[in-house]
């Protein structure tokens, strides 16, 4: 069974067991996808592509969207075999924010920071992969635990 | 029927209409998530955004000659097709213009750092030779004649750590390039390259005013680099630089009358490891170079760089 949601959210702004005002947590309608096939990348893009359109965001920010749930999806089924997907949405002044997350508990990825950096021996690769995700999203968050999982947080602005 | 599609490959074009066909007919998340894969397997396998835009349009054209002319569900289908087969190269597009803005600060560093150490070796080290030198005058007059005169040969020896400072401090970053400017600097560069190599070296353009900054250090690393490849490999007499400056860009040629070579056949050690750092200098702020060059009739190098619109074009210094 996986661990709750909130427990790995490393961007919620808990100080001092201070509890953030409701409106700034994520809303309690999300929707979570299992991930462990091809299908499911399919069923993940889908949900996640339904809600961008539902918040507003144009198609070229659908598909960003769409990319970057492609890429955390297959880095599940590749590396951890299984996970899932959760979708939600924020808010901020500006607009709505759409909030990624996806969860593992795989391997774990022992050297974060090289996981990070673009495959410089293999020029066609560039920049796809999470390097890719980082610069289609407006916020990304990666905490992994080598033995314990891997969690990966994104947001998309609308613009 | 007439065949449209221009694409060289046809067994990936023949998949992009295949996949597109069963979007179109069939829809949904998994024929868009076939694009995004296809897009990804033909930025791995390095095609550019015009390939994977005629594979498309080769795909679309497809698409079309099966259906009435109505369909505008048809070509907003095919649209978010065509964003998806383009996705990839979005992600790898930020990660050029990401790495070229790293390029750019590295740059910068590496030549205010070069800066910095010039100075310190001309003011700092030159300031303590000075004192060293004065210490040794005051010894000189307590000692009898003949241990004088080893002292003499000691300063000597420091006449030429002083010369090779300057020289060291001038290689790196030639304050004459800051107090007044590149055509001054490359007079200085071309009377060293001179007195050196026994070289004729001519430098033209206009002297008033100053470019800015970042593009006088690219082009006198250019020139200096120009003129080490000349007098290492072209034999040559004669070399001519000119600096040409116009409302939106500046130009800048250095030419000689060697021997020339081959572009077509020359081994990369000729072409010049160096030209690999000044492509990489001009690559950052959006330059371009070009070299024109045949056996037995010299070579010429030609280097053209944008002007940022708002830069004055005679600023004093």
């Amino acid at each position: 069974m996986l661990p709750s949601a909130i427990k790995y959210e490393p961007y919620m702004p808990l100080v001092n067991g201070f509890l953030p005002p409701i409106t700034s947590l994520p809303a309690i309608d999300e929707i979570r996808v299992p991930v462990e096939s091809d299908t499911d990348i399919v069923a993940a893009r889908q949900k996640g592509r339904a809600l961008a359109v539902r918040l507003g965001f144009s198609s070229g920010e659908a598909t960003m969207v769409a990319t970057a749930i492609s890429e955390l999806a297959r880095n599940i089924v590749l590396y951890a075999k299984r996970g899932e997907m959760i979708f939600g949405r924020e808010s901020n002044g500006d607009g709505p924010i759409l909030v990624i997350t996806a969860r593992d508990e795989g391997e774990g990825i022992a050297d974060v920071r090289q996981a990070m950096q673009d495959g410089y021996s293999t020029a066609g690769r560039l920049g796809v992969g999470l390097p890719g995700v980082k610069r289609l999203m407006d916020e990304f968050e990666i905490s992994s635990t080598v033995g314990q999982g891997t969690v990966v947080v994104v947001k998309k602005w609308k613009e | 029927m007439e065949r449209v599609t221009s694409s060289s490959n046809p067994a990936l074009q023949k998949q992009f209409a295949m996949a597109l066909e069963a979007h179109l007919t069939q829809g949904g998340e998994a024929a868009l998530l076939e694009a995004y894969e296809l897009g990804r397997t033909v930025l791995n396998e390095r095609l550019g955004v015009l390939d994977v835009a005629t594979l498309l349009q080769g795909a679309l054209v497809a698409a079309c000659q099966r259906r009435p002319p109505e369909s505008v569900r048809t070509v907003q289908a095919a649209g978010s097709f065509v964003l998806e087969c383009l996705s990839s190269f979005e992600m790898a597009h930020r990660a050029v213009r990401e790495a070229n803005t790293a390029l750019r600060g590295l740059n910068q560093f590496l030549e205010d750092q070069t800066r910095r150490i010039s100075h310190e070796l001309h003011d700092e080290a030159g300031q303590l030779l000075a004192t060293v030198y004065l210490a040794l005058d005051d010894i000189a007059r307590d000692l009898p004649a003949p241990a004088a005169a080893r002292l003499q040969s000691v300063k000597t020896l420091l006449d030429r750590i002083e010369e090779e400072l300057r020289r060291l401090s001038h290689d790196l970053r030639p304050t004459v390039l800051d107090d007044l400017g590149l055509m001054a600097a490359l007079d200085v560069l071309a009377e060293g390259v001179s007195g050196r190599t026994g070289l004729w070296v001519k430098v033209e353009g206009q002297r008033e005013g100053r470019l800015p900054p970042a593009i006088e250090t690219v082009l006198y690393r250019i020139v200096q680099e120009a003129l080490n490849n000349v007098s290492k490999h072209a034999h040559a007499s004669a070399v001519t630089i000119v600096i040409r400056r116009e409302a939106r860009r500046v130009w800048c040629s250095v030419r000689d009358d060697g021997v020339g070579f081959d572009p077509g056949t020359a081994r990369p050690a000729v072409k010049g490891i160096g030209l690999i750092g000044i492509r990489e200098r001009l690559a950052s702020i959006g330059g371009a170079l070009s070299i024109d060059a045949a056996p037995g009739r010299g070579t010429e190098l030609r280097v053209a760089i944008p002007l940022p619109n708002d830069s004055p074009r005679e600023l004093r210094s």
